[in-house]
């Protein structure tokens, strides 16, 4: 692993490096929400059976 | 006769706290009843702050045998300590919280990450200032506004700064009501303030269960070193979302988080003695952590403002705050001034998608800030 210079050059390198990769994962995680939707398609949950426990 | 009096005396005195008592004990005193005024008179997080501010105020009574080893406050402590609490404390918040916002309006997880500029900011300056990086990391994180994965973080990279560092995040989070509404009106119109917004879709039940699941399980794979707490998270909103459990979902979100609250805070209170507190860091730190929570608010709004040059359904930019994390203070701050831009603004449930994400974005740049340093 590579590791990270303890200087303030260090620093900026860990932040643009975590700001812009938080960005790309949240960004995954918004497709992952976006695409959660098409499970209605195909099936259904019938919440009153839920609570009942079947 | 006398003499022997007098040294009996003084042996007494020396007994009690009076003894130890100095000029320092009674800032913090005051510092503690500061934040129980503002918890009751003003309704600052009153559930966070009491505990923190009446602990504060009791281990600054020098004799006060709470924090030493066989006292109650010490074990509360180790709970913080040892990482048992902030994961239960996600695992409650995860059985109270509804994600259905997210889910149903997923282009505004990008402010969750957004709002998240805070965390450099102060992780640059306090590496200007002379702290090392991995104590740079811990301080940033405050910026997450997450107690919780502040605490986790901070244990990770520099648990001597766990006192101020988790101070600095509670008593901020409790103060966002102050700290926000300036920063976001400051960069807002009035028109963008008044600005509504469409109603939320309808989440369906079986998206509601996949959710914790699909994120559980992502989390684990990509980022293990903060998938105790994302998972705890997961697992309290699938107790709540299967409707199977209810007993379980409860207990997770109501009497177990109401318990480890009050260990949290009186933790956390406990740790604000004058001799360990009163420093030049901790002002630093502090310090800090309000340029943290500043940069947040306003990178989060200009996040907002910046999705509303590509959107064809605008969004209103007081959305953008919210996505700092701190849930649902955050949102409920958005809300609010709004609110008051527009009495017909009612914007709760939008600011909880993006509050909610930034729960998801603390976690995510807590786990690449402990993957780069190499700490597991």
């Amino acid at each position: 692993m590579v590791s990270i210079p303890d200087t303030v050059q260090g620093a900026v390198l860990i932040s643009i490096i975590d700001f812009i990769l938080s960005f790309v994962i949240i960004s995954g995680i918004g497709v992952v929400l976006t695409l959660l939707p098409l499970v209605n398609r195909k099936w259904k949950v019938d919440e009153a059976k839920l609570k009942q426990g079947h | 006769m006398f003499d022997q009096l007098l040294s009996l005396f003084k042996a007494l005195m020396g007994q009690t706290g009076l003894a130890h008592f100095w000029w320092g004990n009674l800032i913090m005193i005051a510092v503690g009843i500061t934040m129980v005024f503002l918890a009751i008179v003003k309704k600052y997080e009153p559930f966070l702050l009491i505990g923190i501010g009446f602990a504060c105020v009791v281990v600054n009574v020098p004799g006060s045998d709470l924090v030493m080893p066989g006292g109650l406050f010490h074990y509360a402590y180790q709970g913080v300590a040892l990482l048992i609490v902030p994961p239960l404390i996600f695992l409650g918040v995860g059985a109270m919280t509804d994600f259905g916002p997210m889910i149903a309006n997923p282009k505004l997880v990008i402010l969750g990450a957004g709002a998240h500029l805070g965390i450099f900011v102060a992780l640059i300056l306090a590496k200007l200032i002379g702290f090392g990086l991995g104590e740079s990391g811990a301080i940033g994180i405050i910026g997450g506004a997450d107690g919780p994965m502040a605490i986790f973080v901070t244990m990770k990279l520099a648990p001597h700064l766990l006192p101020q560092v988790s101070v600095a995040a509670y008593s901020y989070m409790a103060l966002m009501p102050l700290i926000q509404p300036p920063v976001m009106r400051l960069l807002t119109t009035q028109a963008e303030r008044e600005m509504g917004m469409a109603q939320l879709r309808p989440v369906s039940r079986l998206e509601k269960i996949l959710f914790p699941i699909v994120i559980a399980a992502l989390v684990n794979l990509f980022f293990p070193p903060v998938a105790p707490l994302v998972t705890c998270l997961m697992l309290g909103n699938l107790l709540r979302e299967v409707l199977l459990v209810g007993r379980l979902a409860e207990t997770a979100g109501g009497t177990l988080l109401n318990i480890i609250t009050l260990v949290l805070t009186t933790a956390i209170g406990s740790t604000m003695t004058a001799d360990s507190f009163l420093t030049v860091k901790t002002l630093e730190i502090v310090g800090l952590g309000l340029i943290a929570f500043v940069f947040g608010t306003g990178s989060g709004v200009l996040t907002a403002k910046t999705m509303n040059l590509f959107l064809k359904q605008k969004i209103n930019p007081l959305i953008g705050s919210a996505g700092i994390a701190s849930v649902p203070i955050a949102a409920r701050v958005s809300h609010i001034v709004a609110h008051k831009a527009n009495p017909r603004n009612y914007l709760i449930f939008h600011a909880m998608g993006p509050n909610l994400a930034g729960v998801f974005g603390t976690a995510i740049s807590g786990g690449i800030l402990l993957a780069l340093l190499g700490a597991r």
